[in-house]
C-alpha cells in the first residue's frame, strides 16, 4: 500500500540526512568547533554559532523521554489511531521526534520513560525513508 | 537586568470586551475577528471616556495597521508583536516602554478572533513558501495542533514529579466552579440557573459544574488529555486603554498600575524544549517581580494561562506560586478556588470562560475587573466582584509551551 502520511520536506541544510535514511543510516550534524551534535538540521550551531557543520553517523540508539497518545488524527494517521508519539534523547545528545513502535498505545501506564529505543526506516517514496523509533529489550 | 524605572510608569485605565462572545454564531451572528476588534476598543473608549482619536499607540497581533485605518487614526507608536497568546502581555510590556519613555501618552491593546465563527481556518494570517527547519522534521509524526503537543508535557510532570491525571483534574474542575460565577462564560451554569442569570442568553446544556469523575471520563483527546483537560474554542474580543499616569489619575475610571513586567521564550518548535516541565515564565517573571519589587509571595490573585491543565499547573510553579512539580495543589487544596488563599482564573480560565486561540487578552481584561474593583459594576455585563485584590501576577504562554509575557499589576489603593 503506498505511504499515505505527510512526507516530510527536504532543504540543502537536511539533504545529508534524507541521503543517509535510504543506506539505513541516521545522520545527524555535528558542530566541528564545539563538537556537538544537534537536532534539527541548522544552517548554523546553536551552541557556538560556528557554522562550520559536518554530518556523522549515528548509532541509531535512544531513550525515551516523553509521549503521549494520540486518539485524534487527520488524513493517513487517522487510519492508525491511538498510536504513540514520543521524543527519544539520542545517544549522540539532542531530542527527535517521532511515532513510537513496539508498544501497546491501550496500555500507556506500561510504556516506561527511559526505555531503550532504536531506529527504523519506512520508505514513504523514491527519496524518502522515514525514521520511526522501536522499544527494544535492554 | 529589569527595568526598575519603568515599574508604576503607566496604567491599565480601562478593559472592555465585544458585544457577542462565546458562540455568538449560535445567536445568528457570525462575527468576523475584524468586528470584535472594533466593538472592544469602541466599548473600552465608551467605558474610560477616552476618545478613539486619543489613542497614540496601537498594539495588537498583526492588525494594528488595518485597525488604524478602519478606525481612522494615525498613531505614531505601531506594534503588531504576533507571538501566541501572550501577545497582549508583550504588548502591554511594550506600551508601559513607550509611555514610561515618553514617547506616547495613551495606547490601545486590542485582540479580535471569531475562533469559533471562522473555525477550521480564515482566521489567521497569511501562509509562508517555506516550512520552519524544525518543522520539517516533526510534520511525519502524526501531531494534530495543541493538545496533541502538550500531553507529552504532561506525561513528562508524571514521571519526573509523580503527579497523576486525577492531580490535573482538579484544575478544570476549580476552573469550571469560577465560571459558575460568569455570566458570561461559555460553561457558565445548568439551564434551571441560566434562567435567572442570563437573561436572553441560550443556556450551554454542557455547562455547570464538573467533577474529578467528569474530567477522567471524558472523551479522551490525546492521553493522558481528556477533554476538559483542554481549553474552549470561541470567538472573543477584548481591549485595553494602557496610558501616561498623569492621564491615568484624571479619569473617571480606576487605574490598575503596572508595577512589573517581562517577556522571554524558550523554543518555536516542542522539538526544541530542553524540560518538558518548565517554561520562560521562570524567566519573564523573575524580571517583573524585580522591576516590581514585589514577589510572588506578595500576589493575592494570579491569572494564568491555561491552554491546558497542565500549561496551568507548570506556570503556577514557574512563577513562584507553588514548589516545582506541585503546581496542581493550587487547585487541589483549595487555594486557588472560589473562597481560597490565592484566587486564581477568576473569570472561569481558557478551560471555562472563553478561550478564541489566543487567550492573552481575556486574562488582562479580568484582572483589570478583579483589581479595580469594577468587575460588580459590569464591563459587558460581567457580575459580582469575585476578589478583594489589590495584586495579581498575570501569565500569558504561547505557542506549544514556547514564549511567555508576565506582569504584575497592583490596584491603586
Amino acid at each position: 500500500m503506498a505511504y499515505n502520511k505527510p512526507i516530510p520536506r527536504k532543504g540543502q541544510h537536511n539533504q545529508p540526512f534524507w541521503d543517509g535514511t535510504k543506506e539505513g543510516k541516521l545522520m545527524l550534524p555535528r558542530c566541528t568547533l564545539c563538537g556537538k551534535v544537534h537536532w534539527y538540521p541548522r544552517l548554523i550551531c546553536p551552541s557556538c554559532h560556528s557554522t562550520d557543520l559536518e554530518w556523522i553517523e549515528g548509532s541509531g540508539e535512544g531513550r525515551l523521554h516523553t509521549f503521549a497518545v494520540q486518539h485524534r488524527a487527520f488524513g493517513g494517521w487517522a487510519e492508525e489511531v491511538p498510536y504513540v508519539t514520543a521524543y527519544i534523547d539520542l545517544n549522540e545528545g539532542d531530542r527527535m521526534m517521532t511515532v513510537l513502535r513496539g508498544v501497546d498505545p491501550n496500555k500507556p501506564e506500561d510504556i516506561k520513560i527511559g526505555a531503550k529505543v532504536k531506529v527504523e526506516f519506512e520508505q514513504a517514496d523514491d527519496d524518502t525513508h522515514i525514521p520511526f523509533w522501536r522499544m527494544v529489550e535492554e | 537586568m529589569a527595568a526598575t524605572n519603568l515599574s508604576m510608569g503607566a496604567a491599565i485605565v480601562g478593559a472592555a470586551e465585544s458585544n457577542e462572545i462565546g458562540y455568538p454564531e449560535e445567536r445568528g451572528e457570525k462575527v468576523t475577528s475584524l468586528q470584535h476588534h472594533i466593538e472592544a476598543i469602541k466599548n473600552v473608549s465608551d467605558y474610560t471616556g477616552i476618545p478613539i482619536s486619543d489613542i497614540e499607540g496601537i498594539f495588537s497581533t498583526g492588525w494594528s495597521v488595518e485597525l488604524a485605518e478602519h478606525l481612522g487614526i494615525r498613531p505614531h507608536y505601531i506594534d503588531t508583536t504576533s507571538v501566541g497568546g501572550c501577545s497582549f502581555e508583550i504588548h502591554v510590556h511594550h506600551a508601559l516602554a513607550a509611555i514610561a519613555s515618553g514617547i506616547i501618552d495613551i495606547a490601545v491593546v486590542s485582540h479580535g478572533e471569531a475562533g469559533w465563527s471562522y473555525r477550521g481556518g480564515g482566521g489567521g494570517g497569511g501562509g509562508r513558501g517555506e516550512m520552519p527547519p524544525g518543522a520539517e522534521m516533526t510534520m511525519a509524526y502524526g501531531t494534530f495542533g495543541a493538545p496533541s503537543q502538550y500531553a507529552h508535557a504532561m506525561v513528562r510532570h508524571m514521571h519526573q514529579y509523580g503527579s497523576t491525571v486525577e492531580d490535573f483534574a482538579h484544575i478544570s474542575v476549580v476552573t469550571r466552579e469560577w465560571a459558575q460565577k460568569n455570566p458570561r462564560a461559555l460553561m457558565f451554569a445548568d439551564a434551571s440557573q441560566a434562567e435567572v442569570k442570563l437573561g436572553e442568553r441560550t443556556p450551554n446544556p454542557f455547562g455547570g459544574p464538573i467533577t474529578v469523575q467528569d474530567v477522567l471520563d471524558a472523551r479522551i483527546i490525546a492521553w493522558p488529555l481528556t477533554l476538559f483537560h483542554c481549553c474552549l474554542v470561541t470567538d472573543h474580543g477584548g481591549a485595553v486603554i494602557v496610558a501616561r499616569p498623569e492621564i491615568a489619575r484624571s479619569l473617571r475610571t480606576n487605574p490598575v498600575w503596572i508595577a512589573g513586567a517581562g517577556e522571554s521564550m524558550a523554543h518555536q518548535n516542542m522539538l526544541e524544549m530542553d524540560d518538558f516541565t518548565a517554561t520562560s515564565a521562570a524567566r519573564s517573571s523573575a524580571i517583573a517581580y524585580e522591576m516590581a519589587g514585589l514577589g510572588p509571595q506578595d500576589m493575592d490573585m494570579a491569572m494564568i494561562y491555561d491552554s491546558f491543565t497542565i500549561t496551568a499547573a507548570i506556570t503556577a510553579e514557574m512563577l513562584g506560586l507553588a514548589p516545582r512539580g506541585q503546581g496542581y495543589r493550587l487547585w487541589k487544596d483549595g487555594d486557588a478556588a472560589p473562597g481560597g488563599r490565592l484566587p486564581i482564573n477568576t473569570n472561569g480560565g481558557g478551560l471555562s470562560f472563553n478561550h478564541s486561540g489566543m487567550y492573552g487578552m481575556q486574562l488582562l481584561v479580568e484582572a483589570y475587573r478583579q483589581l479595580s474593583g469594577t468587575a460588580e459594576d459590569g464591563v459587558n455585563g460581567i457580575e459580582g466582584k469575585q476578589t478583594d485584590s489589590h495584586t495579581c501576577v498575570v501569565n500569558g504562554t504561547g505557542g506549544t509551551l514556547s514564549t511567555t509575557g508576565t506582569l504584575v499589576l497592583v490596584s491603586d489603593d
